[in-house]
């Protein structure tokens, strides 16, 4: 910590109090609240000992992830306290906040185990861990002055025609109660005329409200515009109260003190999108009409539609799955007859019961979509910009068909409108597939810490694991994603987990197949160069045997009593510590699988850590092996080697 | 996939990369189909989500790289035959001719218009459409980017385009290619629009970004631009080429004002053109040529043209031409070199010449004084301005002059240019200084305008006046001169009364103690000191002397000033200061002052400066039994002579002298203006004639006769009270010098003391700089001063005769 900015003990203590003063007042909100809900529980114990699996369980159940238990612990404390990198990265990730200066956010980092997660949290300051919700409302933002593509479907004009803006009618019923009965009534207005009582200015600022825009340090008032500030205020008033948006007037005038003011923007930018994804719910995902593929295309919806969709999304199902329930509700031909606004009558659509109910009848399903919520995506973004059909104007809405699943749409939609995305495990690489096609980092992502952190169960190198049923992830499958979509994260998490069960791997003859192919994906590949997944594997295997040997400095304990053996074993010349992660093991040093391990090798390699228990201790060998120390030293040593002859028996040198 | 048959919670992907399968040859036709179709501009029903999926599907089933290269050799076909002929149809024989003159220009530049505008078109339309490939190709960029091995297929393209189409041969025959000929055809109309034509300038800027947007290789550097590379070096050549023309023609036939705005104009068109038509890298490039090709080359000359050069633009008054000289040459040298030095030469000529003819009205005083003294006789005449005075009046009203027409050059001409401001000082300074007297007139200028005799002049016109003359003292580099002539001739001024106020006064020292500092004007403020004492001094020994008034009256009024000896550059002769008889009346009023004063003050001498007094007396005279009464202000030697008459009927000279004790000299003066100067003839002189020897009668003279009743007798000066004889200015001169002497040796020490040690050269510019803020010393004065300070054991000469230095010694 730099020396001027710390507080003295007793300034500290004084701040602490005033804010404690003040969140009693209800004027701040507690950052930490505590929670004592069983759920946060269960986070805070898998935080205790690093179980990614239930924390990201956790937090997709919703848990609040900074509130504290009974003893004033955040989860994300217990995590870099018990020194779990992978889970503090999961939590920041997720949205833990380690604010420096504040009482958490210093009690995080003096806890912190090591310096690799007390740098980890240092590089998550404020600035990065924002408001999660912050790219969706800057996006909303933007399209206030986006022109190119146009997606706005309604336009406000003032009294004079440079008073004019061009919006979003979703947005507009999304956010303002006045707009949403408005529209409902009339959904094909594609015009609006701002009463002439309020300044343009004015709702300039309940426009960027409504598009979750930061509110504007100045009112815009002055000379030049022809209003004064008062009257710009005033207009503020008066139109909140008309477009029911009751807050506003109070944000423009609390804009004094910044923690407040984050604190209110956060809330504001929280209601509002959850304002904006029950929009989404009640109108383009209860208007998703199922229909069969084959007719997927005839389906004609009219521009004016009460969701005001200006662009429908197809999904098929896929053609395999037979048993998917094949009694969904099919869209009849008579269902698209629409009423007025152009939105198919869910009442009407009567499911009609396909008369062959084999398993030809695929089907698809319509999302209708805002070109304007799309384009967050660069894919729809080029796509509504270029010159091709999909922008084209058409009379009725286009139809784009996105190849993926339904459910996969699904999620991807939920992400574009509320910046959410949760799903399983089940659907994690279908959505990755999907995101990186459409050039969706931030979902690409996700789907990886999902796919890492579910697919993970523990995350220690526990014995116990061996006899859970991990079976339910095919990591080649994993791998193949990961090189495919270029996810490093992936990459990783695949050779940590194949490292942590290589025993079962290693003699798979598709194991081969896979490090055969790592090898060749680096062009013009040189003899010595190395191959990346087998590196990725010694390194994990290392710190599967080894522990958290290097974090905790009993290496240089350990070194003084290696020299002591040494001396007892100095016979043995060749003797060499554990190669470190990252280099090669030199052809020479190539272990022989068929030798026992050495013994003195092993004594050095004994780990502090007696973590693991188990009644027989055999190494994978089948040797006895003296303590389970031993024993995980030998089975290291049979690992290494087993790597060794596979690269023999591939003709690979590595 | 062997390892779908674990099953289990996690699903492989579905779509992608399960059909093993992918058709590469019938995807890839879709795609070609489709950017044909592209090509052919006809996409608007092209599926974007189609094109992108298979695209997609290519790079997912690792063939990247058959589909980049299917790409290229798509575009490669497309720009070979279809753009290529579009453009080489038009690269028509006339166009390609460039030098022939069969083809008349308007065919030749119809032509090229054609030309230009296909190309840039298919350009444009190619890059569109290029685009439009991309967007599609998107995902595949994405990879191979992110995987830094391949540029995007847009640059490619691009790259493409200029192989295939720029760099390609414009036909068979010829080896010049398209990109050649662009480039030629633009210069030729660039060149057009030189001489004046109207060419189609969106046509030529849209032609210039694209190659702009066209780089040398496919890494895209900034610098590598076609644009960069190719066509703006030929532009910059051909220009250089033009200008050193032009410059050499318009030299010969042409004033320097056309050189100096069609220069300026050159620049505005070019800057222009390079904002309208070509890019704005080139801007400063381009100014850069015309700068060294058409302005650098040729100022000088300009500036010295005979007849139209710098010269004849200033003295006619040419602020526009000059104006645009000044800039041309601020944009090649911003120490404006050739054109301060013209300026230089011109001021200096110029102000020699004031010099000369101010010396010569000077000179010439001798001779017509004695016409002009007696002529004067009718109406009542201005006092005659003394020769000297004219000149000196003269000279500054010229410097003036010249001085104001250059700050109004320099402030619209020259744009308050600071170099240019510092080089009129120097001229000014050098004329100004090449005149002796300089410090001498100026004085006597400001002596002018200070005393009453300007009254013909409002008091503003007078304060300008004076402001004006203050400026010049700045130029002055003999300060200490002008000090001591201001000096003299401020303490006669508020002797005489003659000043118009003392507030001008002492606003005018302010002034100049602006300009030249304090120590300047410590003397001349003890002077205004002096006299406001001596009013008040005046009123008590008036209050006093009320007192004693009651015991006997005095007829006479006393009115005095008490002067302090050092300050005032009084001339204190012995022959002036010797005693002379008073009337008794007078007398009797001096004692009693004298015995009034220094009673105030002990320990005071006072001396009386008879010659500068002067007195206020009633005369009457009867004639033809009519009494007329005058009231008459004389100088005190007059009062002394007029009042002997009281008792006497007639006197000689040398009685006179004798009852008066007034020294000869001054009586001679005096006689002569109460008896021979024509309007006051207050006494009879026998005989009559100019000169007054020691055995002249005087008598009284009952005919005077005087159209005023209240009058005033001039002393008859020696020539003039302002201006000084020969003799006495090089009495000031050494008088000067002497002062000089003083601050030499004070430099010096004081110099020597801060240093304790110092070599000779060091000493002495330290030495002049510390004194050129009053005079400018000669070296030889430094030397000699310092030879007196070592024999005075001041100093000490240092150890090494080789490298003279000097010690401290205190």
């Amino acid at each position: 910590m730099s020396g001027n900015s710390i507080l003295r003990k007793d300034q500290l203590e004084v701040s602490l109090h005033n804010e404690k003063k003040l969140i009693e007042e209800g004027v701040l909100k507690e950052d930490n609240p505590l929670d004592v809900s069983d759920n946060f529980r269960r986070l805070c114990e898998a935080s205790r000992r690093g179980d990614l699996k239930v924390c990201q369980e956790m937090v997709q159940e919703g848990v609040n992830i900074n509130a504290k238990d009974q003893y004033d612990y955040t989860p994300l404390i217990l995590a870099s306290l018990c020194g779990h990198y992978e889970t503090v990265q999961l939590l920041l990730e997720s949205g833990a906040l380690c604010e420096r200066d504040t009482f958490q956010g210093e009690r995080c980092l003096y806890n912190a185990l090591n310096d690799r997660i007390r740098n980890l949290l240092l590089s998550y300051d404020y600035s990065k861990s924002t408001d999660p919700l912050q790219p969706l409302a800057s996006h909303l933002t933007s399209l206030l002055y986006r022109t190119q593509p146009k997606t706005s479907d309604i336009t406000v004009t003032g009294s004079t025609e440079n008073d004019s803006f061009n919006l979003h009618k979703f947005i507009l019923a999304a956010r303002s109660p006045y707009f949403k009965k408005k529209l409902d009534a009339a959904p094909e207005t594609t015009t609006w005329k701002l009463p002439s009582s309020i300044p343009p200015p004015s709702f300039g600022i309940a426009l960027k409200h409504l598009y979750l825009g930061e509110l504007p340090r100045e009112l815009g008032g002055g000379p030049g515009t022809g209003f004064t500030d008062s009257e710009v205020l005033a207009g503020v008033d008066r139109i909140s109260k008309h477009l029911e948006i009751k807050t506003l007037s109070e944000l423009i005038l609390d804009n004094s003190d910044r923690r407040l003011a984050r604190q209110r923007r956060q809330d504001e930018i929280q209601i509002g999108g959850s304002q904006i994804g029950a929009w989404f719910q009640d109108n383009v995902m209860r208007h998703a009409i199922t229909t069969l593929t084959s007719k997927a295309d005839d389906v004609k919806w009219d521009k004016n539609n009460g969701v005001f969709a200006d662009i429908l999304l197809r999904a098929d199902e896929d053609e395999d799955e037979e048993e998917e329930d094949a009694t969904i509700a099919l869209i009849s031909e008579q269902s698209k007859n629409t009423n007025v606004l152009g939105i198919p009558l869910a009442g009407s659509a009567r499911p009609s019961r396909s008369p062959s109910r084999t398993r030809s009848a695929r089907k698809s399903m319509l999302f209708p979509c805002h070109k304007a919520m799309l384009i967050r995506s660069e894919y729809f973004m080029t796509m509504f910009d270029s010159a091709f059909k999909e922008a084209q104007n058409t009379p009725h809405l286009q139809i784009v068909p996105i190849d993926c699943s339904p459910e996969v749409l699904k999620i991807v939609l939920t992400f574009f409108y509320t910046e959410k995305a949760d799903f399983g495990l089940d659907l994690a690489i279908d959505v990755l597939f999907a995101a990186d096609m459409l050039f969706l980092e931030k979902l690409k992502t996700k789907a990886a810490v999902v796919i890492s952190t579910l697919g993970n169960g523990t995350a220690t190198g526990m014995q116990t694991e061996d006899q859970r049923e991990d079976l339910d992830i095919n990591i080649y499958d994993i791998l193949h994603a990961a090189w495919t979509t270029r996810v490093q994260r992936l990459e990783e998490f695949a050779a940590r987990y194949i490292a942590y069960r290589l025993e079962q791997y290693i003699d798979d003859p598709a194991f081969a197949e896979i490090v055969k192919e790592s090898a060749s994906r680096i062009n013009a590949r040189q003899e010595t160069d190395s191959i990346e997944i087998l590196d990725d594997i010694r390194f994990y295997l290392s710190e599967r045997f080894r522990l958290r040997f290097e974090d905790t400095g009993f290496d240089e304990a350990m070194a003084a009593e290696e020299a002591q053996l040494e001396q007892a074993v100095a016979e043995d010349g060749k003797q060499q510590p554990l190669p470190v992660w990252g280099t090669e093991m030199p052809a020479d040093e190539g272990v022989d699988m068929t030798s026992p391990p050495r013994e003195p090798e092993s004594e050095t390699e004994v780990p502090s850590d007696s973590l693991m228990t188990e009644g027989v201790i055999r190494t994978l060998d089948g040797e006895i092996a003296g303590d389970e120390f031993e024993q995980d030293a030998m089975n290291y040593q049979i690992l290494l080697g087993k790597i060794d002859a596979l690269l023999d028996k591939l003709k690979l040198d590595a | 996939m062997s390892g779908r048959a674990r099953g289990g919670k996690i699903r492989a992907p579905r779509r992608a990369l399960t059909k093993d399968d992918v058709d590469c040859e019938s995807v890839w036709e879709v795609l070609h189909r489709a950017f044909r179709e592209i090509h052919a501009r006809n996409a608007s029903q092209l599926s974007f989500e189609e094109l992108f999926r298979n695209a997609y599907k290519l790079v997912l089933k690792k063939k990247g790289e058959f589909l980049f290269e299917n790409v290229k050799s798509l575009e490669i076909s497309i720009l070979d035959t279809d753009v290529k002929s579009r453009i080489v149809d038009l690269a028509t024989p006339s166009l390609l001719l460039s030098g022939s003159s069969e083809t008349s220009s308007v065919e030749k530049r119809t032509a090229g218009e054609r030309f230009i505008s296909a190309l840039t078109k298919s350009y444009q339309d190619y890059s569109i459409e290029v685009g439009m490939i991309t967007d599609v190709l998107m995902y595949m960029d994405r990879i191979s980017t992110a995987e830094g091995r391949k540029p995007s297929i847009f640059t490619i393209a691009l790259g493409l385009f200029r192989e295939r189409i720029l760099r390609a041969a414009v036909s068979e025959e010829l080896s010049m290619s398209i990109l050649d000929l662009l480039e030629m055809t633009l210069l030729d109309m660039i060149a057009l629009e030189r001489s004046g034509e109207m060419i189609d300038r969106p046509l030529i800027k849209a032609s210039c970004r694209m190659l702009e947007n066209l780089y040398e290789t496919i890494t895209e550097e900034e610098s590598t631009k076609l644009y960069l590379t190719s066509f703006e070096p030929k532009y910059l050549d051909a220009s250089r080429d033009y200008y050193r023309n032009e410059g050499q023609l318009l030299l010969q036939e042409a004033d320097a004002t056309t050189f100096c705005s069609q220069a300026s104009r050159r620049l505005k068109e070019e800057s222009e053109r390079c904002q309208q038509s070509l890019s704005r890298v080139t801007e400063p490039k381009i100014i850069a040529v015309i700068e060294k090709e058409l302005i650098a080359a040729h100022i000088a000359e300009v500036i010295n043209l005979p007849g139209t050069g710098i010269r004849a633009m200033i003295t006619n008054d040419k602020i526009d031409d000059l104006r645009n000289l000044y800039d041309l040459v601020h944009r090649i040298d911003q120490r404006l070199k050739p054109l301060k030095d013209a300026v230089h030469n011109l001021v200096l000529e110029v102000g020699e010449e004031i010099n000369k003819s101010a010396l010569q009205t000077a000179s010439e005083k001798q001779q017509p004084k004695a016409p002009e003294k007696k002529e004067p006789g009718k109406g009542p005449p201005p006092k005659p301005l003394n020769q000297q005075t004219v000149a000196a009046v003269n000279w500054v009203e010229e410097v003036l002059k010249l001085k104001a027409k250059y700050d109004k050059l320099w402030e619209r001409a020259f744009r308050c240019d600071g170099v240019m401001e510092k080089s009129l000082e120097i001229s000014f300074q050098d004329f100004i200084n090449g005149n002796s007297r300089a410090p001498e007139f100026v004085s006597l200028f400001l002596d002018q305008y200070l005393k009453s005799n300007g009254k013909d002049k409002t008091e503003a016109e007078v304060d300008a006046l004076l402001d004006s003359g203050v400026t010049l003292l700045q130029y002055l580099a003999d300060k200490d001169i002008l000090e001591s002539y201001y000096h003299k001739h401020m303490a006669k001024r508020l002797l005489m009364n003659k000043t118009i106020s003392r507030d001008v006064e002492r606003s005018m020292l302010s002034k100049m103690k602006v300009k030249l500092g304090n120590q300047f004007t410590v003397k001349m403020e003890g002077l205004l000191k002096d006299v406001e004492l001596s009013e008040n001094l005046t009123k008590q020994y008036k209050d006093y002397a009320a007192k004693l008034e009651a015991k006997k009256s005095s007829k006479v009024d006393l009115e005095m000033h008490v002067l302090t000896m050092t300050v005032w550059p009084i001339f204190t002769s012995e022959s002036e200061l010797r005693s002379c008889v008073y009337p008794a009346e007078v007398a009797q009023v001096k004692e009693s002052f004298e015995k009034f004063y220094l009673g105030k003050h002990t320990g005071r001498k006072l001396t009386w400066m008879h010659h500068m007094g002067e007195a206020t007396m009633r005369a009457t005279f009867k004639k033809d039994g009519q009494a007329v009464t005058y009231e008459v202000a004389v100088p005190t030697f007059c009062m002394m002579v007029l009042m002997l008459f009281n008792d006497h009927e007639k006197l000689t000279f040398d009685e006179i002298q004798q009852l008066t004790n007034i020294p000869t000299e001054q009586l001679i003066r005096t006689m002569q203006s109460v008896a021979v100067a024509p309007k006051t003839r207050l006494l009879k002189k026998e005989p009559m004639s100019r000169d007054v020897n020691p055995t002249d009668e005087f008598s009284h003279n009952p005919d005077f006769k005087h159209q005023f009743r209240k009058f005033k007798v001039a002393l008859v000066s020696e020539q003039s009270n302002k201006v000084e004889n020969a003799e006495e200015r090089k009495e000031t001169q050494k008088k000067a010098d002497d002062q000089r002497g003083l601050l030499v040796d004070a430099a010096v020490v004081r110099i020597m003391k801060a240093r304790k040690s110092l070599t000779h050269q060091q000493l002495m510019t330290e030495t002049i700089q510390i004194l050129s803020s009053r005079f400018q010393p000669e070296v030889a004065m430094i030397k000699k001063k310092i030879e007196t300070l070592i024999d005075r054991e001041y100093l000490e000469r240092g150890p090494d005769p080789a490298n003279p230095s000097y010690n401290y010694l205190a």
